[in-house]
């Protein structure tokens, strides 16, 4: 009888242990989604006048209904740069076939040096999928202005550095800025995150 | 006494064949040169390397040419606050016995203007300029950037 109220005693203890281990497991993982999250106020991207790759318009219309993810750079950065695209078209290449609405989008922040063909061999080289964006960063509601950063150094300089967001945003279905991905970037990790916020975001809506 | 001849011969090239291994066994050793596969219209390739010193005193890497790029500086990746930026570089210092590695999302060399395109596979000389007057002539491939897949790759 003693051995089986001790059994039963250590039971039901190693059963409360697992649940609030658990629970804890719960908390940390909404706690490390909340983190990378802008919520509960993600901004709303307002309507901006962007050319893709291939000339054409690009603005709200095109990121309403999908799921974008946005990173800034420039063609002249050969080391950062296409090491986030690297990472970006990875995810996008496994996550594609299951969340069709997902769209990869590289704004240039370096107008002067890049160009609409320019984009358009850089973009491809990655992914076919893959939009470029050209736009002036100082136009009103440029994406560089509502969402990333860029700073010139020594812009007089043919050579010359810029500064940029290192991070991959998420825009929603319904054209809010929902999350950014801080670097150092990998694929599983981009992969595992966009599934989460999906799925917090989708039980939110 | 002929015997003695050709043994001293022998001895001779042994000597020769060492004094060329101990200059072959180099103050600076560089290996894993690459050219990362960049799109075709690229006006600034990047190039990683691992550089190493075998001497017991600090030495610095002073300077890159190449005949297939108009200039080759030395940068490196910095991060922060979720900003990247570069930082150039004048010379790299190597310290003694020890080797300096320049890879993707760090240190890294910039191609300026190759002045033809460069595919996969391709094959092009660098030459590395040392504080110590040595200068170092390596072949550099064109090669595919390995994609960064998580976190757990050690």
């Amino acid at each position: 009888m003693i051995p089986a109220i001790v059994a039963l005693s250590i039971l039901a203890t190693s059963i409360g242990f697992y649940i609030s281990l658990k629970q804890s497991q719960n908390r940390l993982e909404q706690n490390n989604i909340v983190q990378s999250l802008f919520w509960p106020n993600p901004k709303e991207i307002v309507d901006f006048t962007t050319k893709d790759h291939n000339g054409d318009l690009f603005g709200l219309e095109q990121i309403s209904e999908k799921w974008t993810f946005i990173f800034f750079g420039y063609t002249n950065c050969p080391d950062i740069c296409p090491i986030t695209m690297s990472v970006m078209t990875d995810a996008y290449q496994a996550l594609i076939d299951e969340y069709k609405n997902i769209q990869i989008i590289f704004v240039t922040v370096d107008p002067d040096r890049d160009n609409i063909d320019k984009l358009k061999s850089y973009v491809s080289f990655f992914d076919p999928d893959i939009v470029g964006l050209y736009e002036k960063p100082t136009t009103e509601n440029s994406l560089t202005k509502q969402i990333g950063v860029a700073h010139y150094n020594n812009k007089e300089d043919g050579k010359y550095i810029v500064d940029h967001s290192a991070s991959i945003f998420i825009i929603d279905p319904k054209m809010r800025l929902v999350s950014k991905i801080s670097p150092p970037h990998k694929s599983d990790e981009i992969i595992e995150k966009f599934k989460k916020i999906k799925r917090f975001i989708d039980e939110k809506s | 006494m002929k015997k003695a001849k050709s043994l001293f011969c022998i001895l001779f090239f042994f000597l020769n064949i060492s004094a060329i291994f101990a200059d072959g066994h180099a103050k600076i050793t560089i290996s894993d040169l690459w050219i990362s596969e960049a799109p075709a219209s690229a006006s600034v390739l990047v190039a990683y390397v691992k550089l190493k010193n075998n001497t017991s005193s600090p030495i610095s890497l002073t300077n890159i040419t190449s005949t297939s790029f108009s200039s080759i500086e030395i940068h490196r990746t910095v991060i922060k606050n979720d900003v990247a930026t570069m930082e150039r570089f004048s010379k790299l210092e190597i310290p003694s016995d020890s080797t300096l590695k320049l890879l993707p999302g760090d240190y890294h060399l910039m191609l300026f203007n190759p002045n033809k395109p460069l595919s996969l596979g391709d094959k092009t000389e660098l030459i590395f300029y040392f504080s110590n007057e040595s200068k170092i002539l390596m072949e550099a491939e064109v090669k595919k950037r390995n994609i960064n897949k998580s976190q757990h790759n050690h």
